[in-house]
């Protein structure tokens, strides 16, 4: 279970990876839908280092050289 | 203010060499001096990493970064550092299990490289990458603090003058107390470093009136700020991507970090570390935000040096303007030191023979890399996170050869890796000067030779699985 759950985090850094360079996260020349006053691609952006924070730290948990 | 910064400047030199005493040991040996006993906790480690990673290129470059070109500016250093965090567990478990199962003494990539390609040529060029790409950046960093030390205290001092004490100072308790004393004193300016940068970040955002306001007001300024690529167009994709695939290399090509990763006490410790960098990386960037955004509200038109000599000093009380010099001197010189005594490490890690004499090299060579920072950085130009870039990409174009060594079983089938990885740093070097082109087609040249490069890796690598 474990190992699937580590396979799984890797996967999902690497999409992510390959998002951050689509418009979901870097619309061009687009700032618009605000949040909190935010533009677009700074609170997406800090979303993602959000995300990527809890991936990292899922990951330390479940990596398979955890026991070495 | 001089006088204010001369007496606490002091007592942070005072703080330095009560840490450099007590880092001091009585074992000379290499393993020792230049790897700390290869025993780092996850506290110490993550200072260390941090101070390291995080440098004048953040205090002074990333706020200007955010003024001239907005808020692609996160994506391109908070982003990348966070998939390079991710990097540190996905790939660093495997560097140090090939490093323990090698058998050999890590003294650095350059060596060990050349021990898994079974080619002193491996570890040349690792070596060569790493002195051509870093000389410049610690050079850059120092200037940087110079240049905003001579604004803040014109005709006080020469410039040479001031670079000389901050490298003598660093060189001082770099060879007195080895890599433990530049941790030591990496802790001290970690915790500065944050300080530093939350006290302008706080007063910055007061000032523009909390969040929301503050993009309001840089949309009536210049609302390309808001997106990328900003209104110069720095942020459009082949530079992003290039610019992450740089950062995250990071850990595994430039000397002064592998160093780290190899160093901790254990898996967990390094884990640890990982998560609390990526945490620390979002505290230390954010704030550079709020300084930028600021600048390209108050001083949208002013030069760069301008705009953080009054953002940084001029506009704070005098107090908060000597913390914020001693925050820079400390940022620069905890980069700096780490990458010289890095580049020394990688030099008696391509050493033989006894360890004292070879030790004693390399104390000498840290010395020499010093002066030629120095030098350099009297003549460097003053481009401070362009030239970070480039340190970035350039060190990155080692990452294939250096993975090919650590993932294949038997590296030294493949030696035609450090030739190829030679003619492409070659290759980058020619087209920063502009004596090859900038771009093949549509695509940059240093994405290309990366690409080219990282898919000749994995093309071997998968082969090499199949068969």
């Amino acid at each position: 279970m474990r190992k699937k759950i580590w396979r799984f985090t890797v996967v999902l850094v690497l999409v992510l990876m390959v998002l951050t360079f689509t418009p979901l996260v870097v619309p061009e020349r687009v700032h618009h839908p605000y949040f909190m006053g935010v533009p677009y691609t700074m609170w997406m952006g800090f979303l993602e280092t959000l995300l990527l924070l809890g991936l990292t730290y899922l990951a330390t948990r479940v990596h398979p050289g955890r026991d070495d | 203010m001089l006088k204010l910064l001369l007496i606490i400047g002091t007592l942070y030199v005072l703080a330095l060499v009560y840490l450099t005493y007590m880092a001091r040991d009585k074992d000379r040996s290499s393993a020792n001096y230049l790897m700390a006993g290869s025993n780092v906790g996850s506290f110490l480690g993550l200072f260390t990493f941090a101070a390291t990673l995080f440098s004048t290129f953040t205090i002074l470059g990333m706020p200007d970064f955010f003024r001239v070109h907005g808020v692609g500016a996160w994506i391109f250093i908070a982003v990348s550092d966070l998939f390079m965090v991710f990097g540190i567990i996905l790939v660093g478990y495997h560097v140090r299990k090939k490093i323990k199962e090698s058998g050999t003494n890590y003294y650095g990539m350059a060596g060990f490289m050349s021990h898994c390609y079974g080619a002193r040529l491996a570890g040349y060029v690792v070596f060569l990458g790493a002195f051509l790409f870093l000389i410049p950046y610690v050079a850059i960093q120092i200037k940087g603090v110079v240049l905003f030390l001579d604004q803040a205290f014109p005709d006080q001092f020469p410039m040479w003058l001031w670079a000389s004490l901050m490298l003598i100072v660093m060189v001082v308790y770099s060879e007195l107390g080895g890599l433990k004393a530049i941790m030591y004193s990496d802790v001290l300016q970690g915790i500065l470093l944050l300080l530093v940068i939350w006290i302008i970040g706080i007063v910055c955002l007061n000032r523009l009136g909390g969040i929301g306001e503050m993009f309001a007001q840089v949309q009536l300024v210049d609302e390309k700020l808001l997106s990328v690529p900003g209104p110069k167009g720095l942020f459009d994709l082949q530079f992003l991507i290039g610019s992450m695939v740089g950062i995250v290399m990071i850990p595994f090509t430039q000397p002064q970090v592998s160093t780290r990763l190899v160093i901790m006490r254990n898996h967990h410790a390094l884990y640890r570390t990982a998560v609390a960098l990526g945490f620390f990386a979002i505290l230390v960037i954010l704030p550079t935000l709020f300084i930028g955004m600021y600048g390209a509200v108050h001083y949208e038109t002013d030069s760069t040096a301008d705009f953080l000599g009054k953002t940084l000093i001029t506009d704070q009380l005098p107090l908060i303007g000597v913390l914020v010099l001693l925050g820079l001197i400390a940022a620069a010189m905890s980069t700096a030191d780490s990458q010289i005594f890095g580049l020394g490490a990688e030099i008696r890690s391509l050493l033989g023979g006894e360890d004292q004499q070879a030790l004693r090299t390399t104390r000498g060579a840290i010395f020499l890399f010093a002066v030629i920072c120095l030098l350099f950085s009297l003549f460097s130009p003053d481009e401070l996170v362009l030239l970070a870039r480039l340190s970035f990409t350039g060190t990155a174009l080692m990452a294939p050869m250096i993975f090919l060594g650590i993932f294949t079983r038997n590296a030294a089938k493949h030696r035609w890796m450090p030739w190829i990885t030679l003619v492409a740093i070659l290759a980058f070097i020619l087209s920063s000067f502009g004596l090859l082109p900038t771009k093949f087609g549509l695509i940059r040249t240093d994405l290309l030779l990366l690409f080219t490069l990282g898919f000749l890796a994995l093309a071997v690598g998968f082969v090499e699985r199949k068969t």
